[in-house]
């Protein structure tokens, strides 16, 4: 190929609007693509104050606007914000003289988009699956849901290759979907450590005294407030962590579940104890990061678990539930500590064996932190999807379409 | 010249009158040697594929068998009306000329293939939403609505079956009244003025 590779991905959230690991997902991935001589094209919706179209890093991103039409519910919203984003992302291609040579959806939110430019520019159509709605319901209970579900189905239909994050999610996939082992490719999340080192030298104390008192361990939750997370096992363990160790929960996030965590943390008598923060922005979270004595991930389904790595990066001791990708990322006793899928007792005893125990804290922080620079370097996963996406359009040469439509 | 029409409802498959309408004017525009192609919903009765009179037609289902309102069946059918569409032009040496889309359901892919392939569409109106629902402005309704204004927006050319129609449109949607033509009721006259419509479309968009 003469020109660079060109790639066009659609995702529903690329920063500064985060909603959960997406974002972040896309915002490095695209960036080491750029670095490997890959030209991303990122087509994403608005958030206010961000510009329409930019180049961060190399990568032209593009915000669509996702709010003009009504809509009743969120799935709706999603199908007629991808009828925006495919009527923008079609206008964009066409500037390009049709210069993509493939288009890369992530999740079933941007699924509709990336099916529709996919047959209208006969060009390779990949897939990478986040998350997927059986996984997040456990199970498929309502018409909504199988509408979803169904639509998650079809995108990994229409997909090339449909890539996943993990081991676990690659047979969580092939699964829910009935698909081919081939058409499965694992690619892991990355994380990048540098951005916690920035902040390194600065005494975070002042900091600190905002969350929790000098004496207070504080063991840290970030995610969304939603079940699958699991923060109600975590407020639920926290009596028999006080039993032992003087601590503040820290909870970061927001979620349907906000109200009802509260009032469980209320009824326990833990107010003074478990402090919400809701969202928080970047710069403030990396710090809260690096200040946790542990992080704590209690999710009851977790297809990879970036925030695992995050706290790994950021030299966070963690405690996870043996689940998902989680139980890939982290070595039990090596890197991390691993206990009992929505167990509150079984979390409990992991938390105590971090506070209790600094040298064994400081083994699994320095194991941890070996690890993510070795293994979930985003340099190394671009280099993985560059590979990939050339294998592909090598294949892709030879079918019909490559040559009708040159 | 090579036209395609989408249209939520063609016979077999008759749900109002824009079925039968569809079909009178798909005969008389292939009797005006113009290639027509009619893109539609699968009835499960006719098969993909058919050609009769002349008429090309395409029948598309839904690859998402669940829903929860007309709404997210519309949006998800319109990507296989688009790849339809678009196996129309590649095997036809990327040479559609116009896209007529029947009312609001298939406007989505038109919009896309305008966009993305350069195919000017007319927006046919039958019937607005504000009409059908009267005046009801749920989130529902105004999305449909959001949908139709888009189709008065991005369309080269409106048409309507009456004057009433036209005025209403113009109203509702700030249109220019220019822009919206009124089509002959009469069946011998129709294929012609719609075909004069086309070509105007093809004109303003080379």
């Amino acid at each position: 190929m003469s020109r660079d590779l060109s790639v066009m991905m659609l995702a529903w959230e690329y920063p500064p609007r985060t909603i959960g690991g997406i974002s972040p997902h896309i915002y490095y991935l695209s960036k080491s693509l750029a670095k490997n001589g890959v030209k991303v094209h990122v087509v994403t919706c608005d958030f206010p104050g961000a510009p329409a179209h930019e180049v961060v890093d190399g990568v032209e991103v593009y915000r669509i606007d996702s709010y003009k039409n009504p809509s009743p519910d969120f799935a709706t919203w999603v199908y007629l914000m991808n009828m925006n984003m495919q009527k923008e992302a079609a206008a964009i291609t066409r500037q390009l003289g049709g210069k993509i040579d493939i288009f890369h959806a992530h999740d079933w939110l941007v699924a509709t988009a990336g099916i529709g430019l996919k047959h209208v520019f006969r060009k390779p159509f990949f897939a990478t699956i986040h998350s997927t709605e059986i996984g997040r319901r456990n199970g498929i209970h309502f018409d909504y849901e199988k509408m979803i579900h169904e639509t998650e189905a079809w995108l990994t239909y229409e997909a090339w290759k449909v890539i996943c994050c993990s081991d676990y999610m690659v047979q969580h996939v092939k699964w829910a979907f009935g698909l081919p082992p081939d058409k499965l490719v694992m690619i892991p999340n990355g994380v990048n450590p540098q951005v916690y080192a920035k902040s390194e030298k600065e005494n975070l104390a002042e900091f600190r005294s905002r969350y929790a008192l000098p004496e207070e361990k504080i063991v840290l939750f970030v995610g969304r407030l939603v079940y699958e997370k699991g923060v109600h096992v975590l407020v639920n363990a926290a009596p028999k962590v006080l039993e032992k160790t003087n601590a503040k929960f820290v909870i970061v996030g927001n979620g349907y579940m906000k109200d009802q965590l509260s009032s469980l943390a209320n009824g326990m008598g833990l107010v003074h104890k478990v402090l919400f923060t809701g969202f928080l922005d970047e710069e403030t979270l990396r710090k809260l990061q690096r200040c946790a004595d542990v992080s704590v991930v209690p999710s009851l389904f977790e297809p990879f678990g970036i925030v695992a790595l995050e706290a790994m990066a950021a030299k966070s001791p963690v405690v996870v539930s043996d689940t998902g990708g989680l139980s890939e990322i982290v070595k039990h006793d090596v890197d991390g500590v691993k206990v009992y899928t929505g167990n509150p007792d079984s979390l409990a005893w992991g938390i105590n064996r971090v506070l209790t125990d600094e040298a064994y804290a400081d083994t699994i922080r320095t194991n941890a932190y070996r690890k993510v620079q070795e293994e979930y370097n985003w340099d190394k996963i671009a280099q993985q999807t560059k590979t990939m996406y050339e294998n592909i359009l090598a294949e892709y040469s030879k079918s019909f379409w490559a040559q009708k439509t040159q | 010249m090579q036209i395609i029409i989408l249209s939520w409802e063609y016979p077999p498959r008759i749900v109002g009158q824009l079925a039968s309408y569809v079909k009178n004017l798909a005969v008389h525009l292939v009797k005006n040697q113009t290639r027509t192609c009619v893109i539609t919903y699968d009835d499960y009765l006719t098969g993909e594929y058919e050609e009769a009179e002349g008429v090309k037609t395409v029948r598309v289902t839904n690859p998402v068998r669940t829903h929860i309102g007309v709404l997210t069946w519309v949006l998800t059918l319109n990507q296989e009306v688009a790849r339809a569409a678009s196996n129309v032009y590649y095997n036809n040496d990327k040479q559609v000329d116009v896209i007529d889309v029947q009312d609001w359901h298939f406007i989505p892919a038109a919009v896309t293939l305008k966009k993305g392939l350069g195919i000017p569409f007319i927006y046919s109106i039958e019937s607005l939403e504000d009409h059908r629902s009267h005046g009801a402005n749920s989130p529902f309704n105004m999305a449909i609505k959001s949908i139709e204004w888009l189709g008065t927006y991005e369309a080269e050319r409106l048409l309507v079956k009456s004057q009433w129609m036209r005025d209403e449109t113009a109203r509702q949607y700030k249109v220019p009244s220019e822009k919206i033509r009124i089509a002959s009721s009469e069946p011998s006259k129709l294929a012609e003025e719609i075909l004069e419509n086309y070509k105007a479309a093809l004109e303003k968009n080379k």
